[in-house]
């Protein structure tokens, strides 16, 4: 088989979950149309990631063995158009991309990149370093990521993740530049389902029944809200393990209670880097341009908004943080309150089996079995004839 | 320059050469000779142009050229067949630098990375990449059969809990024997020994079953939440046991153990190098990618720690900041197991910390340079993969 294969490589904080769960849940609805997006759980292109990259995520990979090769192998095997979408994909070595492109076999491989201003994903990829377990401050970080020496461990992820003419050359430099589509997040202001337009375009989908509820969204956090959450993880991090940290602190705190908190000030870049990350954007915007990809939407987009009023999450005051404090709180007792239903629940199930257990031992029989095999024990031959006995049982009754 | 320079240098590499980067690309046009082994009947030594064509679509990442580069200078240009392919197709796992290009191999790119001299590249950057190939070694290895005796019926039943490491070492020799732990009415022989000890022994052990976080986070964790781990909070160990009337001793002098078990004697288990086992750790994390949970742990307790070369380094230590802490942590212990009233073998005072000592390493930077030694040891000569590590030490 040779079909096509859209593959979506990023960029992080420019809709990918919203599209990733649009594609996920309308799966079974895509098929028909000649379109696959082969996923067996919400995250399976994540996990197919991991594997490719060889990436650790805090025990998750170990749920990824293999998932690449998977992946590739129902792109091959379908002659339709597959989806591929997960952002991590961006920061793929060139050795990767290539053991990647090889994989698809001779299906026509298009590559989809969606971008947003840095303006804008700067704060927000402090934003998910922060709900991912970092303490670095929002000074530091700017600080770190202005480096170009690029040193550091989040330095190199960032840029990694977002200097787009950086992933278009690791991944679309073997693919004629119609193969390569550029779609950029429109700006504030711009109607809702502006973005969702641009990607329905791009992956075909425009036309289709699809349910686009959004059940699954990567929602942003408020400058105190923010600020709250890297204090807590410099409380939290030394002793709560990722597997823990993820329900409890990145869902349950940060997606599902913080995020709600929809009045408090957004955070932004201070003034002084503003023009930088302007600069640099258009600078981005002009090589795209002069590469002549496929561009949906605007490379002016890549701009960014014009500067606003900067609140420093660094110097949130405690009045501020409060109320998202007790928010928090709340949440975690809520949850404590539920946890201790279900440990209640475990118990009544545990103990009615402890004493279903107790009544089959309580049996004649039971007891005279017991008797006889202790009585067989004593003796030489008394075990070899119950060794005979269950070896020919076929269970492994033996002692441990 | 254009990058056939560096083309010629992958070329270089290929064939067994161990010419720094910087040196190769300042040599100007004079042809480098490859040295060929006496068996093959060709002239010995022949010239090479130091430029070559492209051999693959994308030229390997400094971090690759490098670590073959000092692989080919341990093993004098010596490696095994397709080693030098799949140490420059490695993918370097985990978070760190992307692949990078060489300084001088061609115009300064416009985006991304600044291309380095891969000499200057640090030590752990190089280890990351060698971990994945030590990784793919591991797993082809296989998990060895092992054919256990049958159990002898005039045996001590006996289970070990406590130092994890030294327990997994004595079970496995007491199996070889046709001694299996259990049976019925088992006496329960809790390991103990200082608390620093039982520490770096847990996380080495855990080192080589199924990853860990780094050893100075991984104290940090225990130290925060101010309790032991499990398998060396000695009371919460026994307890269980003791309430299902077993017969519980602990076991704070080694030399009584042969008598506890009813053997002659025993091996002797050291705690490994901390480059040993800061490199399983970081073996292990890669392998969690390749294989299932379970075969991790089997691959990495016994096909990894019996065979992995050991060295001089000292084992890790407890820090001085975190000697106070520890040492509150033993007396609790101390005074609950009195309390419980279980036997003891020796000497429950033992189980304070030792007196504090150098840290192993105490620079992070040599650790990361003796586990990158260690790893490019084990790519260059690798005898290690048939060679099980021989208890020598009997007590």
């Amino acid at each position: 088989m040779s079909g096509r294969v859209l593959l979506h490589v990023g960029t992080p904080k420019t809709g990918t979950s919203y599209l990733q769960d649009v594609l996920f849940r309308n799966r079974a609805q895509l098929e028909p149309q000649g379109i696959r997006y082969a996923a067996d759980r919400f995250d399976a292109h994540f996990l197919a990631a991991l594997d490719l990259m060889r990436l650790t995520w805090g025990g998750l990979e170990t749920q990824a063995v293999g998932a690449w090769d998977r992946l590739a192998a129902s792109v091959r095997e379908w002659d339709g158009t597959s989806i591929i979408s997960h952002e991590i994909l961006s920061t793929a070595s060139p050795t990767q991309v290539a053991r990647a492109l090889e994989s698809f076999g001779g299906a026509e491989v298009h590559l989809v990149l969606s971008v947003r201003d840095l303006v804008r994903q700067i704060p927000a990829e402090w934003q998910e370093n922060v709900k991912h377990r970092s303490l670095v401050s929002y000074a530091r970080f700017l600080e770190i990521i202005a480096d170009p020496g690029r040193d550091t461990r989040i330095g190199s992820w960032f840029w990694g993740a977002q200097e787009i003419p950086d992933i278009l050359d690791r991944w679309g430099s073997s693919l004629p530049p119609s193969h390569v589509h550029v779609v950029t997040v429109p700006p504030p202001g711009a109607p809702r389902d502006e973005l969702w337009r641009r990607f329905s375009r791009t992956f075909g989908l425009d036309g289709l029944d699809l349910d686009l509820t959004p059940e699954r969204a990567n929602p942003s956090l408020g400058v105190p809200e923010t600020a709250l959450l890297r204090l807590v993880n410099k409380r939290v991090v030394p002793i709560v393990d990722p597997p823990d940290y993820r329900p409890l602190v990145r869902e349950l705190l940060a997606h599902q209670t913080l995020s709600r908190r929809t009045d408090s000030a957004r955070l932004g870049l201070p003034p002084e880097k503003h023009a930088w990350a302007q600069d640099l954007s258009r600078a981005w915007g002009e090589e795209i341009t002069r590469r002549g990809y496929d561009v949906v939407g605007d490379v002016a987009d890549l701009v960014g908004p014009p500067p606003g009023d900067f609140v420093d999450p660094d110097t949130a005051p405690a009045d501020e943080l409060l109320p998202a404090a007790l928010d928090a709180i709340s949440a975690l007792l809520v949850e404590g309150s539920r946890l201790r239903a279900v440990e209640a629940e475990l118990h009544r199930e545990l103990d009615e089996a402890r004493a279903a257990l107790e009544r089959s031992y309580l049996r004649p029989s039971y007891r005279l079995r017991e008797k006889a095999v202790h009585s067989l024990e004593t003796s030489a031959p008394g075990r070899g004839a119950l060794g005979v006995y269950r070896r020919l049982r076929g269970r492994s009754s033996r002692s441990a | 320059m254009s990058d056939s320079r560096a083309w010629g240098w992958v070329a270089h590499l290929r064939d067994g050469g161990s010419t720094p980067w910087a040196e190769w690309l300042t040599a100007g046009d004079r042809p480098w000779s490859v040295e060929r082994p006496r068996s093959v009947e060709r002239p010995r030594s022949v010239e090479r142009s130091r430029d070559h064509e492209p051999t693959a679509r994308v030229l390997p990442g400094a971090q690759q050229l490098e670590l073959l580069r000092r692989v080919n200078a341990g093993s004098r240009g010596r490696l095994a067949d397709g080693l030098a392919d799949r140490i420059l197709s490695a993918a370097a796992p985990g978070r760190g630098k992307p692949d990078l290009a060489l300084a001088g191999a061609g115009p300064e790119p416009a985006w991304g990375p600044r291309p380095v001299d891969p000499a200057e590249l640090p030590a752990h950057e190089l280890t990351r990449v060698a971990t994945s190939v030590l990784a793919d070694d591991v797993v082809g290895l296989g998990v060895p059969e092992v054919t256990s005796p049958r159990a002898r019926l005039w045996r001590r039943r006996y289970r070990l809990l406590g130092d994890p490491l030294v327990a997994a070492e004595l079970r496995a020799d007491l199996i070889a024997r046709g001694r299996p732990p259990g049976g019925r009415r088992p006496t329960v022989l809790v390991l103990a020994g200082p608390y620093d000890r039982l520490l770096a022994d847990t996380w080495s052990r855990r080192c080589f079953e199924r990853s860990s976080t780094g050893w100075p986070e991984w104290l940090r964790f225990w130290r925060e939440r101010d309790a032991l781990p499990t398998r060396v909070d000695l009371v919460r160990a026994a307890q269980p046991w003791a309430a299902r009337h077993a017969e519980v001793c602990v076991v704070t002098d080694p030399a009584r153990l042969p008598r506890l078990l009813g053997v002659r004697s025993l091996p002797q288990v050291d705690t490994p190098g901390a480059d040993v086992a800061e490199l399983g750790r970081r073996i292990a994390t890669v392998l969690g990618l390749l294989v299932p949970k379970e075969d991790r742990a089997a691959l990495m307790s016994q096909t990894l720690w019996p065979r992995i070369p050991r060295t001089t380094t000292p084992p890790v230590v407890v820090p001085p900041e975190h000697r106070d802490w520890l040492a509150a942590q033993a007396e609790r212990q101390v005074r609950l197991l009195r309390r419980a009233g279980y036997a003891v073998a020796g000497d429950l005072s033992d189980l304070a910390p030792g007196p504090a000592q150098r840290e192993a390493g105490e620079a992070a930077g040599d650790l990361d340079a003796a586990v990158l030694e260690l790893a490019v040891r084990m790519l260059a000569d690798p005898s290690w993969k048939h060679t099980v590590w021989m208890r020598k030490e009997e007590r």
